[in-house]
């Protein structure tokens, strides 16, 4: 009988499982070298860089961020600051931000059409929009596909905090199937999460209590031998792909690398700096997971804890007041994590997108709030592959429409393709049997702010 | 509701093996006059005909204990119970397949697990758009009475396309006997002539029309005038502009000969059929009953074939057509003439589904093992062993309960329920995995942590908390071959093997790394339940 697996399945032979359960083979071996291997890794010409997006649930208002009005009716009550690139100016909420704009590039003509929660969501994160029954997957399992290694300790994508539920495709693998599935931690419900310190562990990652760690390798020793004879009766790669969960699942849980998670690590100081919130520590561990190579991390800002509750960044009332509680928490988490990542060699491997999925009404309505608005709205890119202090189109003084330069959605995601070093034109089987590509053969990246 | 006589079923023992593990039992001499043997003959004989042109070789019959299984999953939805395997296994007569697929039939669950089957095929939207979801209960309802009744196919499909669509039907999520109806269709379509279009064809006729709605078809003969030709059926249907999303409070629909512009063409279009044939609309006639007529009429050579390939995908993970629901040029039938005899025999029945599930769970295909016993069974479209199908999250989950004896208040079954924290929920939010190719699924390190550490296993496997362990532990009179052996048939529906059996008592005798028989068969329940052989319908 032949023992074909298909290619991304190698076969996994009795021997191979009980290396993994045979007590703490793969901890011992790996101790220490981790720091090393970071420091290399980071180094590495061969690297391929890594991806962290900052995905603003709800939709953020522009133009008490990113491209203020000041003068004009729509510009409301925010007031602009200086950066530390001349001629570039950002809202007063985020003044630790504004001290990196040299790593930043802001893109003010967003122009997306969709101004639905659910089809700007699916838009945003898998660069189409919803086609009958074709699943698309997100761009955080469509990247780490392109970037990452098959036999990595931790999984290639890791999704801290997702707030799924308005549009559920959005934040899956679609057509990839499960194995490019993000691992997600975090609790993506509004209103802010106070006990992150233990959502933003993997969950069931400790084995029970009650069962020690001789009684876990006899156990895995008997499946091992199950999944073997199951195996031979039946060749191909749905079974394989159960036990090559169950390994992957395994290594991590005897990784040293899956120490990850434990922000405890970390100084007092530096985890003040990210600020003790949910987005803050979970911009920290996407940093301690991307030194550790994983090459896609995204966490989502839901809100803020204590705030008004709303959904995010969703500010049809109270516009002000939630942009601004917002942005104390975003400000010195973004901040800190550009120069962290700088400090620690990773910016220039590492691109930091920050985006929700459209903008905000630049006219203010009758509850001081701000609507759905995806004509002229801002995203910007930072770090790896970008050339940050500068600015990518404009849009009118009022802020109605775009004067310069529209970006479409594709547009965006294609210029993170190539930061990235992916191309944008590699394409992907899909469910229905329909070549798809990486992004949209149709954009136009914007090649001005790749490095 | 046709009854069949199965007096009149000459059936002959095909192979009994020692003790537990029968080997199948076929209807060999049929009576030619019962058209399910007959059906189920012609299967048999098509499918072995290719195998053989193919030099392949066929998997053995399944045994008893994976035929009563997959059936149960297949037709009910769940894994049977230990009881009932026991009972069946212990059942000497030879027609006692056929009898439990007439009592599942009759069952409550074959009702559930159809309705939850069809509205999956009706309303996909639903497992990604929230708002869709509070349309489920009511079609959901709906389709219940309608199986619960084995109502003829073409008649279910009449009626989704014929209904009145008037807004005060429309289902109240407040209240719950309200809309129990196909209204929700056309809800979760946004009554939009073009989601119609596309959804009727790929359901009802296996067309995957949808990428001519923007441009020519690019892989097949679809061209986006037919698109819009065919969505034009549905262009008396109107909301009024300015309606609140979701909602048809307002709808308005013009009878008669009925246009429709294929956007930024300046052309309009009248309702035409895919041959290129328009129709004949007089001033009071709806187009959508029109449609219907072409639909489930003896000319449409799509109708029955769908359903046919439909419901064999249902049963044996891969379509005759694959995937399902792609008739094109570029994707022929692996057995042309099967499908059509499939289809045949399903519209001279009345378009009885009940009938198809009949004839095709009766075949020697159907009751192969998914063992593999030869490298040419690898070939799936050869249908030479059973394929292994991934179970649906639910009936993980359920199989779960069903092996622990884990016991779940009914009300977090209702898909309105929030509830992120029930333990089914989690589990399937843990679960929730592309539904599309029950034969590819996939586990994710998610779940394979959620399987090994997860509360909802470890409770099963401790013996605190397990009712399915401590029955075993605490049963007086069994050795603990017996207790192996009941963990075998709550988890994997079978016994051990021989092999299998010495492996296991041996880890029992010795306790295992802490020395404690029950622990260790704690660690043997944990180890069936992780399995893949737990997570596959084989």
């Amino acid at each position: 009988m032949s023992n074909s697996t298909s290619a991304h399945f190698p076969n996994l032979s009795r021997r191979d499982w009980l290396r993994l359960t045979a007590c703490g083979t793969l901890g011992i071996s790996q101790s220490g070298w981790l720091a090393a291997l970071a420091d290399e890794t980071a180094k590495s010409p061969d690297r391929k860089r890594s991806c962290i997006l900052l995905w603003m649930t709800g939709g953020p208002s522009q133009t008490d961020t990113f491209d203020l009005k000041p003068g004009h009716a729509n510009g409301g009550e925010v007031k602009p600051i200086d950066t530390s690139v001349p001629g570039i100016q950002i809202s007063e909420h985020l003044p630790l931000l504004a001290q990196q704009m040299k790593h930043c590039a802001i893109v003010r003509s967003m122009s997306t059409k969709e101004g639905d929660h659910a089809r700007a969501t699916y838009l945003m994160r898998t660069g189409y929009l919803p086609q009958g029954p074709v699943q698309f997957p997100t761009i955080g399992s469509v990247w780490s596909k392109e970037l990452g290694k098959a036999e990595s300790e931790l999984p290639n994508f890791v999704s801290v905090a997702p707030f799924r539920f308005l549009s559920p495709g959005a934040f899956g693998p679609g057509f990839l199937g499960p194995r490019h599935a993000p691992l997600v931690v975090g609790d993506g419900q509004p209103g802010g999460n106070t006990d992150y310190e233990k959502s933003l562990q993997v969950k069931n990652l400790a084995v029970g209590k009650d069962v020690a760690a001789s009684e876990t390798d006899a156990r895995l020793d008997l499946l091992s031998g199950l999944e073997t004879d199951f195996l031979k009766r039946n060749p191909g790669v749905t079974a394989s792909s159960h036990r090559a969960a169950y390994l992957a699942a395994v290594r991590m849980m005897r990784s040293e690398a899956v120490k990850a998670f434990e922000l405890t690590d970390e100084t007092d100081a530096l985890r003040d700096a990210y600020g003790r919130n949910q987005f803050g520590q979970g911009c920290l561990l996407a940093r301690r997971l991307v030194e550790r190579g994983v090459p896609f991390v995204e966490v989502s800002l839901n809100g803020v804890p204590g705030g008004a509750g709303g959904l995010g960044w969703d500010t049809h009332q109270g516009n002000f007041e939630g942009v601004k509680s917002l942005c104390g928490v975003l400000d010195p988490a973004w901040s800190t994590l550009l120069k962290d990542l700088k400090e620690r060699g990773l910016l220039d491997s590492t691109l930091v997108i920050w985006m929700g999925e459209f903008g905000r009404t630049p006219n203010i309505n009758a509850m001081k709030g701000r609507d759905h608005f995806p004509n002229a709205w801002s995203t910007v890119l930072c770090g790896g592959g970008i050339r940050g202090g500068q600015v990518v189109g404009k849009t009118s003084d009022d802020g109605m429409k775009v004067d310069d330069r529209p970006v479409a959605t594709s547009d965006l995601l294609a210029t993170a393709c190539l930061a990235l070093g992916i191309d944008p034109m590699k394409q992907n089987m899909s469910n229905v049997g329909r070549p798809v590509r990486v992004a949209d053969p149709e954009a136009s990246p914007i090649h001005n702010v790749l490095a | 509701m046709r009854i069949l006589s199965l007096g009149r079923l000459t059936l002959c023992l095909f192979a009994v093996g020692a003790g537990l593990s029968t080997a199948g039992v076929f209807a060999e001499e049929r009576d030619a006059n019962d058209p399910v043997a007959a059906l189920a003959k012609l299967i048999d004989q098509r499918i072995d005909e290719r195998i053989a042109a193919e030099k392949g070789v066929a998997a053995r019959p399944a045994d008893d204990g994976e035929f009563l299984r997959r059936v149960y999953l297949d037709i009910a939805g769940k894994t049977p119970t230990v009881a009932d395997l026991r009972d069946f296994l212990a059942d000497e007569s030879p027609d006692k397949r056929h009898k439990v697929v007439e009592e599942l039939l009759d069952g409550p669950s074959y009702i559930t697990n159809f309705a939850h089957f069809w509205r999956s095929v009706m309303i996909p939207e639903a497992d990604s758009n929230p708002e869709v979801r509070f349309l489920l209960p009511a079609f959901e309802a709906w389709l219940r009475q309608r199986i619960k009744d084995n109502v003829p196919y073409d008649k279910l499909v009449r009626e989704i396309l014929e209904m009145t669509v008037d807004p005060r039907q429309a289902a109240n999520p407040f209240q719950p006997q309200s809309g129990v109806n196909a209204l929700s269709f056309y809800q979760a379509k946004q009554l939009k002539p073009e989601n119609l279009a596309a959804s009727t064809a790929r359901m009802f006729l296996g067309i995957r029309i949808e990428c001519a709605q923007c441009h020519d078809h690019p892989f097949d003969e679809w061209k986006q005038e037919q698109f819009w030709g065919y969505a034009a059926f549905f262009a008396g249907l109107n909301r009024e502009q300015g309606g609140v999303q979701g909602l048809v409070n307002s709808i308005l629909e013009t009878l008669g000969p009925t246009q429709l512009e294929i956007p930024g063409k300046n052309k309009k279009v009248t309702p035409t059929y895919f041959d290129g044939t328009a129709a004949q609309l007089g001033f009071r006639d709806s187009p959508r009953r029109i449609l219907a007529d072409w639909m489930v009429g003896q000319e449409n050579p799509y109708f029955t074939r769908t359903l046919a390939n439909r419901l064999w995908g249902h049963f044996f993970g891969l379509g005759i057509v694959h995937p399902i629901d792609d008739f094109t040029l570029e994707n022929p039938p692996s057995h042309p003439e099967l499908l059509d005899d499939l289809a045949k025999g399903f519209a001279a029945q009345g378009h009885d589904v009940k009938f198809l599930i009949r004839a095709i769970t009766s075949t020697r295909v159907y009751q192969r093992s998914s063992r593999q016993t030869d490298p040419t069974q690898e070939n799936g479209r050869l249908f030479a062993k059973m394929a292994l199908k991934g179970l649906t999250p639910e009936q993980i989950f359920d199989s779960i309960a069903q092996a622990t004896g884990f016991f779940e208040q009914f009300a977090n079954r209702n898909p309105m329920m929030m509830d992120g924290n029930s333990p089914r929920a989690e589990f399937l939010q843990t679960f929730e995995n592309s539904r599309d190719s029950v034969t590819e699924t996939q586990t994710t390190i998610l779940q394979a942590l959620s399987m090994m550490n997860g509360k909802f296993v470890e409770d099963a496997t401790s013996l605190d908390n397990s009712a399915t362990l401590s029955a075993v532990i605490e049963f007086p009179l069994m050795t603990n071959a017996d207790r192996i052996e009941t963990l075998y048939l709550a988890a994997l529906g079978r016994p051990p093997s021989a092999d299998e059996l010495r492996r296991m008592e041996d880890y029992v005798k010795t306790g295992g790394p802490t020395g404690d028989w029950k622990r260790a068969l704690g660690d043997i329940f944990w180890a069936l339940l992780n399995s893949s052989e737990f997570l596959f319908n084989r």
